[in-house]
């Protein structure tokens, strides 16, 4: 974990749950140094800072996320890395190619979903997908076979033929989500994937992304959800007011800021003394045990603070079994990047700043 | 899915003008299957032309008796030519008019692929960035193109004659057409600046009164001088009276000429101011 009052110039090679990738040494897929973003106030208004210094690397294959409030600077920061807009200072690079110099080559390689799901209705999903494939200059043939196997990946094979206009809120997720992977970009980039998609609808998503994560792309997203942020990424910056506050994988972020903790409900069927007693005996039977960090009496029975709830669960019933003490309940609870964010930035992600300010022309 | 695991080698960028081109004709395709899986495109479009076109051509059937329509108004023309019905005058003008609406319809394009990111996918995309605003006029070429004809046809059906034959009809279409692109920057500089449909679709009513002061339903010659003035200059006019040039008298090369080059202004003026339009929403 580094905190981003030294920025990490050079980023650790993730460490992946449950896979190890060959250690290739090769340039990472994303580096940003010290992008700012200041846009203009309208009538000589103020305008706004929305990236204040933001350093990060992402290495090839990893799925990296920017969890943050509407207004963070996460949209600014995929618009700068995806050359939409050019940042007032600092560099980044894609795929190893400077996004404000060799724009156009950056634009190869990449793919991009944005928050507002891109498609054209009027088009069949299929259609949807083979037009921005043949925008990317693919060989027909190829792109044929590749516009089957994404409609197959993303579930759309029955509806291939029918307007994206009647589709789902999920599968116009999925079709954009398609259209982005069809020329098999280098880096996809995913501005708030599952915005505005039911739970079912999200949690399968989730798998689609973790999936097409596996096979090789490098994938960079936003959310302002914990939860997503926590399942999807290998390792995460948690973003606020344009600068990066904290970076890290999610458990080490959750580590960061406390231990888990396990409340014991006692059973309180003999009256209070005998309550107290069983309290009393808890404690002793608890002492001198590696994995508890403390303990004390709470309303329901005794609170325990320990490093990791996984193993200290099995332990702690044993030992209170062993001495016939009658666990009624047991809860453990770990830190949540909830936690995480209202520890860094003094304050939780409120659904108010989800709202962003209508965007108007002249008159 | 499999194949996603290895790279894949990626063409160069193709140079210069195949590549715009060939993107411009991506993208039009994909915005004229917009424009007619809506059934309610095509009819909006080509319906008050039709409407103009048989009730004015019933309604002021004698208007051709006034001076100024003996012979039509070109002096060349007045030596032997063949009194002109008011069907005859009136047609070429409603071939423009149908490049009014389908250019009315087709600034929001550009608004509904900028609000729903559409036109961010396209710039964080090889496509070359005038292609995006090519894509948007190649169908203006067909719509105008194609409803250009019907109310030709429509015409003839009641008994209008197209002086230069079947050649002619072409040329009306193919210049109906061209018109179509070189006006659409009336529907796309509003729509990029004020992004706002409602806005768009006022804004490019307001050029209404300019095809209403040409000389689309009478000659200049009955016209104040004021009003002759301003059509000397009215690029909406030169065009029309090519069209009617090709409709009632045959193939002139200086009219012709006139309306190419006020096409040709139109578009250069339009599409600079829709390029700078464009540049500033996106910048």
């Amino acid at each position: 974990m580094t905190a981003a009052a030294d920025p990490p110039v050079t980023a650790a090679v993730p460490d992946r749950q449950g896979q190890r990738r060959d250690a290739r040494v090769e340039a990472p897929a994303i580096v940003a140094a010290q992008l700012t973003k200041r846009y203009p106030g309208a009538r000589g208004g103020e305008g706004v800072q929305a990236l204040d210094g933001v350093s990060f690397a992402v290495e090839e294959g990893e799925l990296f996320g920017f969890l943050g409030p509407n207004g963070a600077g996460k949209t600014t920061t995929i618009k700068v890395l995806a050359t939409l807009t050019r940042p007032t200072t600092g560099t980044a690079m894609v795929a190893g190619i400077d996004v404000a110099a060799r724009p156009a080559e950056v634009r190869q390689r990449i793919g991009l979903a944005m928050q507002s799901v891109a498609l054209e209705n009027m088009l069949t999903g299929r259609e949807n997908i083979e037009l921005m494939g043949r925008l990317h200059r693919m060989p027909e043939r190829r792109l044929r076979a590749r516009v089957d196997a994404l409609l197959e990946l993303m579930n759309l094979t029955g509806a291939a033929s029918r307007l994206a206009g009647t589709y789902s809120g999920g599968m116009r997720r999925r079709l954009d989500l398609a259209t982005a992977l069809v020329h098999q970009p280098a880096v996809l980039f995913l501005d708030e994937p599952t915005e505005g998609l039911d739970p079912q609808s999200r949690t399968a998503l989730w798998e689609e992304l973790v999936s097409i994560n596996r096979a090789g792309t490098t994938m960079f997203l936003t959310t302002h959800y914990m939860e997503e942020a926590d399942r999807l990424c290998d390792r995460l910056a948690i973003v606020d007011q344009g600068k990066i506050v904290v970076e890290g994988t999610p458990r080490e972020l959750k580590r960061s800021v406390g231990s888990d903790s396990v409340e014991i409900a006692l059973a309180q069927t003999n009256g209070k003394s005998s309550f107290a007693a069983a309290q009393a005996a808890t404690l002793a039977r608890l002492q001198g045990v590696d994995e508890i960090l403390g303990a004390e009496p709470a309303a329901e029975g005794i609170s325990v603070t320990v490093s990791s709830a996984r193993v200290a669960v099995p332990i702690l019933l044993r030992r209170l079994d062993g001495a016939g003490i009658h666990v009624a309940g047991l809860t453990t609870r770990e830190p949540s990047l909830d936690d995480v964010f209202l520890r860094y930035c003094g304050r939780r992600i409120r659904a108010e700043e989800a709202d962003q300010p209508l965007a108007v022309g002249w008159w | 899915m499999a194949e996603s695991s290895e790279q894949v080698s990626r063409p160069v960028a193709e140079p210069g003008l195949t590549g715009f081109v060939r993107e411009a004709w991506l993208l039009g395709v994909r915005s004229l299957r917009r424009y007619y899986r809506v059934p309610a495109n095509p009819i909006s479009t080509i319906l008050f032309p039709l409407i103009q076109l048989f009730v004015f051509s019933q309604l002021f059937k004698d208007i051709v008796s006034l001076p100024g329509f003996t012979g039509g108004e070109r002096g060349a023309a007045a030596a032997g030519a063949p009194a002109v019905s008011y069907l005859d005058y009136l047609t070429p003008g409603q071939v423009a008019f149908v490049v009014f609406f389908a250019v009315a319809w087709s600034g929001g394009n550009l608004l509904v692929d900028w609000r729903n990111g559409f036109l961010d996918k396209l710039r964080a995309s090889p496509v070359n960035r005038m292609a995006i605003l090519a894509g948007e006029l190649v169908p203006l070429f067909f719509i105008s193109a194609a409803m250009g004809a019907a109310v030709l046809i429509l015409a003839i059906l009641l008994g209008a004659h197209v002086a230069t034959g079947p050649a002619g009809f072409v040329a009306i279409v193919l210049l109906g057409g061209a018109f179509g692109i070189a006006w659409a920057g009336t529907s796309m500089v509003p729509a990029l600046l004020t992004k706002s449909e409602q806005a768009t679709g006022t804004l490019a009513m307001l050029f209404m009164p300019i095809a209403f002061m040409s000389t689309a339903f009478v000659p200049v010659a009955l016209m104040p001088d004021w009003l002759q003035t301003i059509n000397a200059w009215n690029p909406i006019s030169h065009v029309i009276e090519a069209m009617r040039s090709l409709m009632t008298v045959g193939f002139e090369a200086d009219v012709l000429g006139r309306a190419v080059v006020a096409i040709g202004t139109l578009l250069i003026v339009l599409q600079g101011a829709t390029l700078w339009a464009f540049r500033r929403l996106t910048a």
